[in-house]
């Protein structure tokens, strides 16, 4: 028989956001741990060496791996539980209880039960065969992320002159990595008619190195049979290519930073909804998926822009999952937060109005748009006005909607952005 | 002059080839001359085959072209030179790697040469993995013969060598209600190629069995012989369980040409030395045809025809629980493809594929947006299929012979050379039963000159290492007790362990690259594409073969995934900062 | 010859302002500009910026080959690759902790390379 370990509380991730949450349950008095795959916590903060983290939490720009280590000691002082090097086979749901399968070298196979789990598996990166990058398939075609790792961690160049596709964050961040590491990038090109990354980024990876950002445009095909010997660079319109723009770059890497994916193959055996725009799963203000007990945060819940916001979704996800495993939910009336005019989406997509607290919203725009009024409304009230001088799909927007104000009876809360 | 020339003569001057010359050289027609185009080279042909020749040798010039060169492997030694084996296969495919294990149940000297670092790496890993079950071609041809009889062996093989087979059937879909007329034909059909167990679907009937086919269907003709296997497994497993039974497989190792004696091969010139066989196997693939050349038997052409398969997330396997297609029945003839459909594997993902497009060049696996796009009508028959379930896509390149057949037969003017060419689909489902046949014909021709028994101590179950996600959790448990290393899951996508990739590392025939360990078990084929995974594959890699990161292949010579440690010989003199003023 | 124009992207706030900035006698020409805040970050970007530097060093551990540093106080951009020659050179031998000083003075300036994590 193998052994089965009884928890109150088990978190699924060990990095910004599952530290969080496993703080914040274990501060509410909940018997909890954490379950990381890898060697040593911290999560994808670990390669992510550069700073600009914790400005909202600490009130001060901390490299990734500082911002990782402040939480890890949180932890540690806590003596919360960490199986390292562990996997989950599976999960299943028994009565009240979910059943984990884990395995990892020490313990070898062994199962953990809790009433309440709370995932923060992360996300992973987009490659460039799913973005449909054609030629043939040597090596050097890198994602961003993959780069990061051989560089930041094992120390090795995958690269001496290489393209960036796509100018998403880690796109851009590469792109100074790279260059301070003595590699030479050709430009960063992105498909879309505006970077995707921040604009502090636009400016402290690309322009302090004279790196060209080249938008509208993509590649087309990659050259060379053994190593990447150069790509093809198309002009696009409408994400087409516009015929005759044709350019051939000599390179020997293409390094793809083109979206990332929150990783939530763990949950699909139980048939958890899933936000077909945030590819994680629908929650309430709770951080609570529509299937009771299981919670959400961080990047597996959506792709945040900022890490103090993965460890705040931590953080309410956390302290609700130890209040859930304590006392049991009574039944949720949940209404859809629906997104509106010009969002891209909300999270959280629904709020339990027999709660009357205040909430955390976040939000996307669709496309960049200049003096606009954001409003939160359903028939007849409007619980919230907002003025934007300037909104972008790559920044999230973070509002609070006091539910207080909320009557119980409407069937859904609006959310929209209107030119003025 | 003769009638089939005239015949011949005639249909080209029909379809206006005024620059094509041709002569009969031994029982094949050679056309010679020029066109501007490569689908004019192959039209003509076509325009020559099936006239009564045995083969078109098609020697066309393309005004422009260049010449397709084999790539070949950069190593120049001796380390063979002067070896002596009763029998030498040409090429580590599936038909190769099927002969080899075939061949090693007689007591004799075998060797395998492949050109490439590793098994598998051109036709034979680049499909769909799909054993068809038989319908697809004419009675009387070659590859209905050799598909029956392969099908049927593969339920017993797969169980001697650890690779997994499933048998989910194939449906092929009506797409109007007028197909049903062509019942009888397909009836017919599969009576006489003696395809097991095929049987007609009414619509509702599909649909019972397969939640979320599309709409459009109008019943089917269910074929439940149909199986689907991993290609790369099953070729390495096929080698894998030659080598315990006494071949060498010889990687990196490239026929250069052979000495020929009066019809005879006296010397194999490889770039390792020259080595002598009593038979040769031409097992070559797509370069089968140059093979038969540097034999002055080239009496067959072959040319390439590319197939694109994509390969959607593993979690759409539920969605599907057999293999389904939609060809246009109606229009059919003449067509050299199956259509292709939408394929499950043992593994869950589902397939789409594969396309079918004459290309000038023989290896060249690029792909091209307009076969991803040709490709999205099969995504339509599953309602429950989106764009965005695909993770990753792939290229394959047939050998095709003008006559659209397998070729299996001693040569009649080499005494000691057994070709098995213009291997194409269905080849991977034929391949036992050609490997039985061409076994055969060389144990025939070694009869000549030497006795050929059983081998006492053949074993035709091949030595495996656990797979882990087979296994239950308790036996993981156990498992993970005595080796450690198999509780530490490196792939996530598939779940493969250190523990798993070391054994690899170690086994019969070595993995030298990222790509090889991928066609062993898909480490690196899942959603993330290795993203995750592959710096800890290169650890383990660096630490169990005593080699350097850097020193790591993707694949081939010069395929290095890494150049150098940073921090070393940094140079910042071409570096610019950006401009200030003043 | 024509006055140096150079185009500065604000980074201040969210409206991300392109401000532009031409030398004069002995001050300079800012427009584009939607705030005050903005033009002392123009100035500041075409006279002198300073950047942390944020990169790794290498080490002699087995498992833990680089470590990542910052530089503890922002230096003048334009000397950066003078920073990282020096930094590239650096060997850590002893395990430390997220703070601890790598490199003291770096360039003989009053500016440290202190650890990011632990090893």
């Amino acid at each position: 028989m193998l052994i089965t370990q009884k928890w109150d509380v088990i978190v699924i991730g060990g990095g910004p956001a599952g530290l969080a949450a496993a703080i914040s349950a274990h501060d509410q008095g909940a018997k909890t741990c954490i379950i990381e795959r890898e060697e040593r916590l911290g999560g994808i903060l670990k390669q992510c060496i550069h700073d600009g983290f914790g400005l909202v939490t600490f009130k001060e720009k901390l490299t990734g791996p500082e911002y990782a280590w402040r939480y890890i000691e949180q932890a540690n002082e806590r003596n919360v539980p960490v199986f390292l090097n562990s996997f989950v086979m599976d999960l299943k749901k028994e009565g009240n209880i979910f059943k984990l399968s884990l395995i990892n070298s020490k313990e070898g196979a062994f199962y953990l039960s809790a009433p309440a789990i709370v995932l923060a598996m992360g996300c992973r990166e987009r490659t460039a065969k799913q973005v449909f990058i054609h030629g043939t398939r040597p090596a050097g075609v890198f994602t961003a992320g993959l780069a990061q790792y051989f560089i930041n961690i094992q120390g090795h160049m995958p690269t001496k002159k290489c393209v960036i596709l796509g100018s998403g964050d880690i796109g851009l961040i590469m792109a100074r990595r790279l260059t301070l590491e003595g590699a030479t990038v050709h430009g960063v090109y992105e498909i879309l008619p505006e970077p995707s990354g921040l604009t502090r980024n636009v400016v402290q990876c690309l322009q302090d190195y004279c790196i060209p950002l080249h938008l509208n445009t993509t590649v087309a095909k990659v050259h060379g049979k053994n190593r990447v010997e150069g790509v093809t660079i198309n002009s696009v319109k409408n994400f087409k290519p516009i015929p005759g723009t044709e350019k051939y770059i000599d390179c020997d890497a293409l390094i793809v930073s083109v979206g990332l994916i929150p990783e939530n193959e763990i949950i699909e055996p139980l048939n958890v909804p899933i936000d077909p725009k945030t590819r994680g799963p629908f929650v309430d203000q709770n951080l609570m998926t529509m299937f009771d007990g299981i919670f959400s945060c961080g990047n597996a819940l959506h792709v945040n822009d900022l890490v103090d916001y993965v460890s705040e979704s931590g953080n309410i996800a956390g302290s609700n999952a130890a209040n859930f495993a304590k006392e049991n939910l009574q039944k949720r009336n949940l209404i859809p937060v629906t997104p509106k005019d010009n969002i891209l989406y909300v999270v959280p997509q629904y709020v339990d109005l027999n709660q009357k607290s205040e909430v955390v919203i976040f939000f996307r725009s669709s496309r960049t748009l200049r003096d606009v009024k954001l409003k939160v409304y359903s028939d007849g009230n409007n619980y919230i006005s907002k003025k934007y001088k300037v909104v972008r799909p790559p920044e999230m927007e973070r509002i609070i909607l006091n539910l207080s104000k909320v009557p119980s009876n409407i069937s859904e809360i609006n959310i929209e952005l209107k030119g003025e | 002059m003769n009638k089939l020339l005239e015949k011949v003569k005639a249909g080209l001057k029909k379809a206006k080839f005024d620059n094509v010359d041709l002569y009969e050289w031994r029982s094949s027609i050679v056309l010679t001359g020029r066109v501007n185009s490569w689908d004019e080279k192959i039209q003509a042909g076509y325009i020559a085959a099936n006239k009564g020749y045995k083969g078109v040798v098609n020697d066309i010039k393309v005004v422009g072209a260049k010449t397709d060169e084999m790539a070949k492997p950069d190593i120049y030694d001796n380390s063979l030179e002067g070896e002596q084996f009763d029998v030498v296969i040409i090429g580590g495919g599936i038909t190769g790697c099927s002969i080899a294990r075939e061949l090693s149940r007689y007591n004799i000297t075998i060797a395998l040469i492949e050109k490439e670092e590793d098994l598998a790496k051109h036709a034979s890993g680049r499909n769909d993995g799909m054993i068809h079950p038989g319908i697809a071609d004419k009675p009387s041809s070659k590859k209905a013969h050799y598909n029956i009889r392969g099908n049927r062996a593969y339920g017993k093989i797969c169980e001697e060598l650890g690779v997994d087979f499933q048998r989910p059937g194939s449906f092929i879909l009506f797409n109007s209600p007028i197909s049903e007329l062509l019942l009888p034909i397909l009836m017919v059909r599969a009576e006489q190629n003696g395809v097991d167990g095929y049987k007609f679907f009414t619509r509702r009937k599909v649909k019972e069995m397969i939640p979320y086919v599309t709409e459009k269907q109008f019943g089917g003709f269910f074929l439940p012989s149909a199986g689907v296997l991993s290609p790369y497994k099953l070729t390495v497993a096929m080698a894998e369980n030659a080598v315990q039974n006494g071949v060498k497989i010889l990687l990196n190792t490239v026929l250069l040409g052979f000495e020929m004696e009066k019809g005879h091969i006296a010397k194999i010139k490889t770039n390792r030395g020259n080595i002598t066989a009593g038979v040769v196997v031409n097992a070559a693939g797509i370069w089968a045809d140059t093979v038969a050349d540097y034999a002055t038997d080239r009496f067959f052409s072959l040319h390439g025809r590319k197939g694109v398969d994509a390969i959607l997330d593993k979690k759409t396997g539920k969605y599907q629980p057999a293999i389904m297609a939609m060809p246009d029945l109606l229009s059919f003839k003449g067509s050299h493809t199956k259509g292709g459909g939408l394929i499950t594997t043992p593994e869950g993902n589902l397939l789409i594929g594969p396309t079918a497009n004459e290309v000038p060049t023989r290896e060249d696996y690029s792909t091209e947006p307009n076969d991803i796009d040709e490709l999205m009508k099969h995504l339509e028959l599953n309602t429950k299929l989106k764009r965005t379930d695909i993770i990753t896509y792939f290229a394959g390149i047939r050998a095709c012979t003008y006559e659209e057949d397998f070729i299996i037969e001693p040569s009649s003017y080499v005494d000691n050379l057994v070709h098995a060419a213009g291997i194409q689909s269905p080849g991977l489902a034929s391949a036992p039963a050609i490997a039985h046949d061409i076994s055969k014909m060389v144990c025939t021709i070694l009869k000549k000159t030497k006795e050929v028994k059983n081998k006492e101590n053949f074993n035709p179950k091949r030595i495996t290492f656990p797979e882990l996600n087979k296994l239950s959790l308790e036996d993981r448990a156990k498992i993970i007790k005595e080796n450690p290393f198999y509780g530490r899951i490196v792939c996530r996508c598939e779940q493969i362990s250190e523990g798993e990739i070391k054994n690899t590392l170690h086994s019969p025939i070595p993995v030298l690259s990222l790509d090889g360990l991928k066609r062993r078990f898909r480490i690196g084929a899942g959603r993330c594409q290795g993203g995750f995974c592959t710096p800890r594959v290169m650890e383990i890699m660096s630490e169990e073969l005593n080699i350097k990161l850097t020193d790591i292949k993707k694949k081939g010579a010069g395929s290095e995934i890494l150049f150098n440690e940073t921090k070393e010989n940094v140079s910042y003199s071409d570096k610019k900062l950006k401009t200030m003023l003043e | 010859m024509g006055k140096k124009l150079v185009i500065v992207t604000c980074i201040t706030c969210p409206q991300s302002c392109a401000i532009e900035l031409v030398k004069t006698k002995d001050d300079y020409e800012v427009s584009g500009n939607k705030c005050k805040k903005g033009k002392e970050y123009a100035i500041q970007e075409v006279t002198n910026p300073m950047r942390s530097i944020t990169t790794t060093v290498k080490t002699i551990f087995k498992d833990f080959p680089r470590l990542p540093v910052k530089t503890d106080k922002e230096i003048p951009l334009n000397d950066t690759f003078l920073f990282m020659e020096e930094i590239n050179s650096v060997l850590v031998k002893e395990r430390l902790k997220p703070g601890d000083i790598v490199l003291k003075g770096i360039r003989n300036m009053d500016i440290n390379l202190v650890a990011t994590f632990g090893l």
